[in-house]
């Protein structure tokens, strides 16, 4: 008999032999398709305390077992508690299923391996020291083609007493797999012969999901099987399915568990959050959805209308006036150049806002947030608006020009030879017109950001043809240029007062600059600005010189402005560039992470815990809310002096990737425990936490 | 002769599209059919007016089909159903080497062993008349009234389980639903869940 032979007969003896000897014989039992077995948290159980016991179920390959609610076909697993008098069971916590597709039928149900937990309560008066058996009759329906309904009764002996020693991990990890509750608010409406469920939530509406799946925990509400179309609207996540058998049109709430499924470097995280959503009443489900109703064709208009409304903005109106006033000074002639003047500008315009376009539909492949103004999170973007509309407020003050004119920029810019000039008035006028939004604007680009490209276009492009407008029909239409008032004094004196509003949208910038970069960015803009007016006054100063000084003047200008771009373009590099990092840097629970202060900590033999994390990761935040952030977690720290460190990796901090890297990671999250003592060894939590994984990985004993 | 064998086809192609989930409604009409029997005969639908009908859609290897019969319960509606004026009517819809598909003389054979009278047993493996249906499951019931609408559809009863002993526990939805027609008043019940074993298809 060969030895492998040999192993296989003596294994079960052994088996048998081990458990009588531990009175464990009935914490297992078998079927021909299924094992099962009893697994608790810890061997006792305090008075009045609750421990989680979990019924294991290894399923042999093609076969399931059920969900709560099983779909189509099939039965839920049910377990029958025999306690000790005054204990009780919880109901069963159910992890997130799987979808089982066959035939035309589904179901909700697992495969493999699943851990089924339920809380055990012993009654405040359970004496310690004395024995707490648990009886748990399971029966489950498992089916492959077809379906068995099988029982076991399994059995475990608990003692009373303080809970000692390690939590069972595999009790802790189907801990981390249950549901939670979502923190987001969801309604539901039936709309158009769907049910419609909105989750107000940026983080699942913008976040890379790779799947998103609700399953309701009633029969009747949704079909099981049928495709669950996930769109965006803003900052919000609908999906839309098809009622089932009894949709519940009366208002009832919807219930159930979404699974999200996310793409992390490392690897497909799965998290189930429980929801219920609110009924709509059929009003407000109108009120909410109208502006994704709207159509193609009404978002053009509205982006017609709002693109027009643009040029009272406060920053566009002067570039727009710059050209009318140029229109003027030409005398009124309805002449081919003018006309070619006009569309020069709408195509400056149209193209700028393509390009806008083109930028956003990139970064909305790259599942960026993204939203109107969304070039406006980057720093560098807002200081060069900034110093931009400083430099076009100096030009209208009249304290440099350009070309051999004495007006500002905007008209040296027409009268440039050709129709260059009014091409790049047009993306002037397109750059300053970013930052505002207009009424109807709004709308319209929140229909165009949860279209497809071509839609997204069509958009954008009237958005453009809206601001150019008024310049296009005063270019074109010799009737209204005879409206214009007569050229004279005023309109130098015009041009100096529409220095006041770029100044204005400068200070508001910088204003936003120091919310995004921190107060040193505030130097850099004001700085850059000093330079700027610095270098105008140099080159206005040397126009009549001779032509070396005059190129003298002019290159020293030009490399002082480059410079203060390169200065200020280092500091915003090194400032904390993310809203997550500086908006919460109040909160005295953590410390923003640097390897510094790890390294300092750790030399003082000091515990550390470590969170990598990001804004736009899903798993992050849960586990935040669910976890890190408790009452109890923060407790423990403090208890511990434990120094919470937490490391921002939104904007993918150089730094933070070579520490992940160190833990053969490629993204976030990533938890770190270090214990105290110089030379403690790391330990890395799992990507799924809950309060109780974090306990058992920070314990001093650890 | 041509319409007897063509009309089922149509009405079966028609659906095609809409797939399984396409059940159709309560209160609506329910869908016709002509459909082969296990005594080597057929069964048309639309001669049944005037009646009310029930399928019963089974598969005697089933363990919640057989918690039905073996328990009595099943025989006892269908005994109920017959005295009503019921024509009661098995649908197999298990393919060719799956769970449940028996040819006439076993289908027939099995009834007499169980007791079970219903009035036609119908041999649907193609599935087209479950999936004319929407049939999801064994058991799964439908009842069209003497009008031709549909008056139930769902499970047998209440409590979704493989035990006998919860049939008694249970609210025996599909013999409220016939009592009501009987006495002509509105079935309470009348779109329920259905559980059991998936349906056999292809």
């Amino acid at each position: 008999m060969c030895v492998p032979a040999l192993l296989q007969r003596l294994v079960p003896l052994l088996l048998l032999f081990s458990l009588a000897a531990t009175g464990l014989a009935a914490d297992r039992a078998a079927t021909e398709q299924v094992q099962v077995s009893l697994i608790a948290e810890r061997n006792t159980i305090s008075p009045g305390g609750e421990i989680l016991i979990g019924l294991e179920q290894k399923i042999i390959p093609h076969w399931h077992t059920y969900w709560q609610n099983p779909g189509d076909s099939g039965l839920p697993t049910s377990i029958n508690w025999q306690l000790p008098a005054g204990a009780s069971a919880g109901p069963i916590l159910w992890p997130l299923p799987g979808r089982h597709k066959q035939g035309a039928l589904t179901n909700y149900g697992y495969a493999g391996r699943v851990m089924l937990l339920s809380a055990i309560k012993a009654p405040a008066n359970a004496k310690p020291g004395s024995d707490f058996p648990v009886v748990a009759k399971a029966s489950w329906l498992v089916c492959e083609e077809i379906c068995i309904p099988q029982q076991a009764e399994l059995s475990l002996t608990l003692k009373v007493g303080k809970p000692a020693g390690a939590a069972h991990p595999a009790i802790l990890a189907a801990r981390a797999a249950v549901p939670v509750d979502a923190p987001w608010p969801a309604t539901v409406s039936h709309e158009n012969g769907k049910v419609r469920l909105r989750i107000a939530s940026p983080e699942l509406a913008h976040g890379k999901l790779d799947d998103v799946w609700f399953y309701p925990l009633k029969w009747g509400k949704l079909v099981h099987g049928a495709p669950q179309s996930p769109s965006r609207d803003g900052d919000t996540l609908v999906l839309d399915m098809q009622p089932g058998e009894a949709p519940g049109l009366d208002g009832e709430p919807l219930e159930g568990v979404l699974a999200v499924t996310e793409s992390s470097a490392d690897g497909k995280l799965m998290r189930g959050f429980n929801l219920s959503a609110r009924p709509l009443a059929a009003s407000a489900a109108g009120a909410t959805t109208n502006h994704t109703e709207i159509g193609l064709a009404a978002a053009f208009l509205l982006a017609l209308a709002g693109g027009v409304i643009l040029n009272l903005m406060p920053c566009v109106f002067p570039v727009l006036s710059i050209k009318a006033l140029a229109l003027i000074r030409h005398g009124v002639h309805a002449d081919h150049g003018t006309r070619m003047h006009g569309l020069a500008y709408t195509a400056g315009i149209i193209l700028s806002f393509l390009v806008l376009a083109a930028l956003l539909l990139a970064l909305r492949a790259g599942g960026a947030q993204i939203g109107w103004g969304f070039q406006f999170q980057t720093p560098g973007f807002v200081l060069a608006v900034a110093w931009l509309m400083f430099a076009i407020g100096l030009s209208l003050s009249g304290v440099y020009t350009l070309g051999n004119s004495v007006a500002g920029i905007g008209e040296a810019l027409t009268e440039k030879p050709g129709y260059r000039g009014s091409f790049f008035a047009g993306v002037l006028a397109a750059i300053v017109a970013t930052p505002c939004t207009a009424p109807f604007m709004g709308a319209a680009i929140a229909y165009a950001l949860a279209q497809p490209a071509p839609h997204l276009i069509i958009v954008f492009t009237g958005l453009g043809l809206g601001l150019a407008l008024p310049y296009l029909l005063l270019s074109n239409w010799p009737l209204l240029q005879r409206c214009l008032p007569r050229p004279g004094l005023w309109m130098e004196r015009l041009k100096q007062v529409f220095a006041f509003p770029m100044y204005a949208t400068a200070l508001w910038l910088s204003w936003v600059l120091v919310q995004q970069a921190g107060a040193d960015a505030l130097l850099a803009a004001f700085g850059g600005m000093l330079v700027i007016a610095f270098a105008a006054w140099l080159f206005n100063g040397t126009r009549n010189a001779s032509a070396t000084q005059r190129r003298i003047a002019t290159l020293i200008a030009v490399a002082l402005i480059a410079a203060a771009g390169i200065v200020a373009g280092l500091q915003l590099q090194a400032a904390p560039t993310s809203a997550a990092a500086s908006g919460h840097a109040a909160d005295e629970t953590w410390q923003a992470y640097s390897e510094d202060t790890l390294q300092a900590l750790r030399a003082e033999g000091k515990p550390v815990f470590l969170n990598f994390t990001a804004a736009w990761c899903i798993t992050c935040l849960a586990n935040e809310r669910v976890a890190l952030s408790k009452d109890k977690i923060i407790a423990a720290f403090k208890e511990q002096g434990i120094t919470y460190l937490k490391g921002d990796w939104t904007n993918q901090d150089a730094a933070i990737t070579r520490k992940l890297a160190e833990f053969g990671r490629n993204g976030v999250p990533l938890y770190v425990f270090y214990p105290a003592g110089k030379d403690s060894k790391p330990v890395v939590l799992p990507q799924l936490l809950t309060p109780d994984i974090v306990l058992e990985h920070i314990r001093p004993s650890h | 002769m041509f319409m007897r064998h063509v009309a089922p086809l149509l009405a079966t192609l028609a659906c095609a599209p809409l797939s399984a989930h396409a059940s159709p409604a309560v209160d609506q009409p329910a869908p016709s059919f002509i459909a082969n029997t296990a005594d080597g005969r057929s069964v048309n639908l639309d001669s049944l007016k005037g009646k009310t009908v029930l399928l019963e859609w089974t598969n005697h290897d089933c363990p919640f089909v057989r918690k039905h019969y073996e328990s009595g319960n099943m025989q006892g509606l269908q005994k109920d159903a017959a005295a009503k004026g019921v024509v009661w009517m098995q649908v197999i819809s298990s393919a060719p080497g799956k769970q449940g598909n028996v040819d006439g003389a076993t289908a027939l054979k099995l009834n007499s062993t169980r007791g079970a009278t219903p009035a036609h047993v119908i041999l649907d493996p193609e599935g087209k008349l479950g999936k004319l249906y929407g049939a999801q499951t064994t058991p799964h019931i439908f009842i069209i009234d003497a009008r031709g609408l549909l008056a139930y559809k769902g499970g047998i009863d209440s409590l979704a389980s493989a035990d006998k002993a919860d049939i008694a526990k249970a609210e025996p939805y599909v013999s409220e639903a016939l009592s009501a027609l009987a006495a002509g008043k509105k079935i309470t019940a009348s779109n329920t869940k259905p559980y059991g074993c998936s349906v056999k298809y292809e």
